[in-house]
C-alpha cells in the first residue's frame, strides 16, 4: 500500500468515527514505515479538519466532533513510540480552564483537543479552578492565550476576576482572553475586558489561530 | 370579565385557552422570599412548584455510604453492591451543603458528581440490574400539601426526573470528557440495553404522575440541542415522550418538558411530540431559539418562558428592555407564560423591573399596549 492510502485509511477511519479502524490504519502505516509525523499531520489531522467542516455544515453534531478527538487520540497513541525528534513544533501556547465553582468541561475538553490538533500545546488546569490557580498558570507558562469557560451565570463573575487579576499582575497585555460557555454574551465578554467570546469550540479555536498567525506575521 | 386567578391564567394558557393577562410566574425553588417577592405577588406573580408524585425503593442492593479523602478532596462516596458487581458514585459537596438552603447557588440544590455511577462498560449491568430492582411506590403527600397550601396563587407539577437517555448522559454516565458519547459510539449495545431497561422500569412511574393530583406533569429534561442532537432526540426521546403523554392525557394531565438551552436545531423535532408545554424555553443570548419563532413552529404548544439569567447579570434597564423587546416578538402574547427565573436568584431590582412590565400585559397584547407599558415605565 502506497503512504498515500496509509494516509488515505487514517483520515476517513476519523471521519467515520471507527476507533478499531484508526489503529488498524495506524498500525499499518507504521509497519509500512509512514513517518509518525505524518500520519498525524497528514493522515489524522485532515481528518478532523473534515469532521469540522461536517459540523459547521451541520451534518456532524458535537457528540461527533467528540467521538472524532477521541478517535485520533486512539490513532495518536499507536504512533506517539515511533515519533522521531522533537516531534511538531508547537504553534503557540494556551491555559485553558472552567472557573471556580463550575465543573461543566464539556465545552473546554473539546477546545482542548481541538488545539492540539492545531498545533498548540494546551495546559489544561481542569474544573473548578481558582482565579489564583489560573494566574500562576499564566506566570508560570507564559502562554499567548488564556481560555476560560463557564456554564452557570452564577459562575460567570470569575471570569472578570481573573481578568482583573491578570491587570493586577502586568499580565493582561500579554496574553489574548477567549471565553465560552452558553451563558456567556458578547456584552458580558467586553463587559469584563475579555477579547472574544466563542460561538463554539470550533470557533474559538478558529480565532486562537487567527491571533497567533498574525503574531507570526508580526514577528 | 372579573380578574382571573393566577392559577387560572396559568392553567387556561397552558390548555390553550384564553387569559386576561399574561401569566406571569416564579418557579419556588429558584426563588428568594422577601418584601420585593411579596410585592411581585401582590401585583401579578404566581408561582409554580414541582414536587415527585413518588418515593423509590431498591430491592437486593446493599448501599453504603461514607465520606472519604481522594486527591485531597473530601467527596461524599456511595457504594451500590449487588449480586452482579458494584459500583460507586462519589459526590463532592461545598462547605455548607446540606446545612441549610442557602440558595447560594447549585451546591445548595445538586451536588456535584466527580464519579458518575458509570465509568467502565462493566459498570452498565450492575446499573441495569439496581434499575431492575427499583420500585416506585406513590406518595401524593407532597402534592397534595402544596396544593393546598397554594390555592389559587399557581400552580402544582409532579417531578419526574430526566428521559432514560439523559439519565445516562447527563446523570450516570455524565458527559464530563464527552464520556456519553464516547460510550455511545464505543459501547452502543450496552448504552442501548440499559437505555431501554430504564424506560421499562419507569412505567410505573409515568401512570403513579398521571394519577397524582398534580396539575402538570413535568419531564426535568434539562434539554440542549448541542448536547441531545437531532439523531438523538429522535430516536430515544421522541417515543418516550409519546409514551408518557398517552397515560398522561388519558388522566387529563398536561405534559411537560423543561428545555432550557439552546433548542434551534431540534425545532422540528419538538414539533412532532405530543408535549403540551415547552417549559423554560430560554430565548437568545443564552438560548438560541426566538420565543416567536417558537410559538410559530410549534401551534399546538404552549411555552412557558425561561428568563435568561445573563440578562438579569446585565441590570434592570437590560431586564426592562428584554421583557419589552419579548413581548413584541410574541404578540399577541398568547400560548405563553413568562417564568421570573428557572436558573439562578432574580435581585429584588430585577424582579420589580419584571412585574412592573407584565403586570399591565393585558391579552390579547397589541404594540400599542407594548408601548404604553413603555412609557409607564419611563
Amino acid at each position: 500500500m502506497s503512504e498515500d492510502k496509509h494516509l488515505a485509511a487514517l483520515k476517513e477511519s476519523i471521519v467515520n468515527l471507527d476507533f478499531a479502524g484508526v489503529a488498524k490504519a495506524a498500525e499499518e502505516a507504521m509497519k509500512a514505515g509512514v513517518d509518525a509525523n505524518t500520519a498525524i499531520n497528514d493522515g489524522m489531522v485532515p481528518g478532523m479538519a473534515i469532521v469540522g467542516d461536517k459540523f459547521e455544515k451541520g451534518e456532524y453534531f458535537l457528540s461527533e466532533l467528540v467521538v472524532a478527538a477521541e478517535v485520533m487520540k486512539e490513532g495518536i497513541k499507536v504512533v506517539t513510540p515511533y515519533i522521531k525528534g522533537e516531534g511538531t513544533r508547537k504553534v503557540g501556547k494556551v491555559v485553558i480552564a472552567t472557573v471556580e465553582g463550575d465543573h461543566h468541561d464539556l465545552g473546554k475538553n473539546i477546545a482542548t483537543s481541538l488545539l492540539r490538533v492545531q498545533g498548540f500545546e494546551v495546559i489544561d488546569l481542569g474544573v473548578d479552578v481558582s482565579t489564583e490557580k489560573i494566574v500562576n498558570a499564566v506566570k508560570e507558562h507564559q502562554p499567548s492565550i488564556v481560555g476560560m469557560s463557564a456554564l452557570l451565570t452564577l459562575t460567570m463573575p470569575r471570569m472578570g476576576e481573573v481578568i482583573e487579576a491578570l491587570k493586577a499582575s502586568s499580565m493582561r497585555d500579554k496574553v489574548k482572553v477567549i471565553l465560552g460557555g452558553t451563558p456567556i454574551t458578547d456584552e458580558f465578554a467586553a463587559s469584563i475586558g475579555a477579547d472574544h467570546k466563542a460561538v463554539n469550540a470550533l470557533e474559538g479555536v478558529k480565532k486562537c489561530v487567527e491571533w497567533v498567525s498574525a503574531q507570526e506575521r508580526r514577528n | 370579565m372579573d380578574e382571573m386567578t393566577r392559577r387560572e391564567r396559568i392553567l387556561k394558557t397552558s390548555n390553550g385557552e384564553r387569559v386576561d393577562k399574561l401569566p406571569f410566574f416564579h418557579n419556588w425553588r429558584h426563588m428568594q422570599i422577601g418584601w420585593a417577592e411579596r410585592e411581585a405577588r401582590n401585583r401579578c406573580m404566581g408561582i409554580s412548584w414541582a414536587r415527585p408524585s413518588y418515593v423509590t425503593k431498591i430491592h437486593d442492593v446493599d448501599i453504603s455510604e461514607q465520606w472519604l479523602k481522594k486527591d485531597s478532596q473530601m467527596v461524599y462516596h456511595r457504594v451500590f453492591s449487588t449480586p452482579v458487581g458494584t459500583v460507586y458514585q462519589d459526590e463532592m459537596r461545598a462547605p455548607g451543603t446540606g446545612q441549610w438552603h442557602g440558595m447560594r447557588g447549585w451546591d445548595d440544590i445538586t451536588p456535584w458528581h466527580v464519579a458518575r455511577l458509570i465509568k467502565e462498560p462493566e459498570d452498565y449491568k450492575v446499573v441495569k440490574y439496581i434499575v431492575e430492582h427499583t420500585e416506585y411506590i406513590a406518595d401524593y403527600y407532597p402534592l397534595e400539601q402544596a396544593k393546598n397550601w397554594l390555592g389559587d396563587e399557581g400552580v402544582v407539577m409532579d417531578i419526574q426526573p430526566h428521559q432514560p437517555m439523559q439519565t445516562l448522559m447527563i446523570d450516570w454516565v455524565g458527559s464530563e470528557g464527552g464520556r456519553f458519547f464516547i460510550h455511545h459510539a464505543k459501547y452502543p449495545d450496552l448504552v442501548e440495553e440499559l437505555c431501554q431497561a430504564i424506560a421499562k422500569s419507569r412505567e410505573p412511574m409515568y401512570e403513579i404522575g398521571a394519577k397524582s393530583p398534580a396539575d402538570i406533569i413535568w419531564c426535568g429534561d434539562n434539554i440542549d440541542g448541542v448536547l441531545v442532537n437531532p439523531r438523538l432526540y429522535e430516536k430515544y426521546f421522541l417515543p418516550e415522550y409519546e409514551k408518557m403523554a398517552r397515560i398522561c392525557h388519558q388522566h387529563g394531565k398536561l405534559l411537560a418538558s423543561h428545555m432550557d438551552g439552546r433548542v434551534g436545531v431540534l425545532k422540528d423535532l419538538i414539533a412532532k411530540t405530543p408535549l403540551d408545554i415547552i417549559e423554560a424555553l430560554h430565548p437568545p443570548p443564552m438560548g438560541d431559539l426566538p420565543i416567536g419563532e417558537g410559538l410559530k413552529a410549534w401551534p399546538d404548544k404552549v411555552i412557558w418562558v425561561g428568563f435568561p439569567g445573563s440578562v438579569y447579570s446585565m441590570g434592570p434597564e437590560a431586564t426592562r428592555k428584554h421583557t419589552l423587546d419579548l413581548l413584541r416578538d410574541t404578540l399577541p402574547c398568547e400560548r405563553l407564560c413568562v417564568e421570573a427565573s428557572t436558573e439562578n436568584i432574580v435581585s429584588n431590582e430585577n424582579l420589580l423591573m419584571l412585574t412592573s412590565v407584565l403586570e399591565n400585559a393585558e391579552l390579547p397584547l397589541t404594540s400599542e399596549k407594548i408601548d404604553k407599558i413603555e412609557k409607564s415605565l419611563k
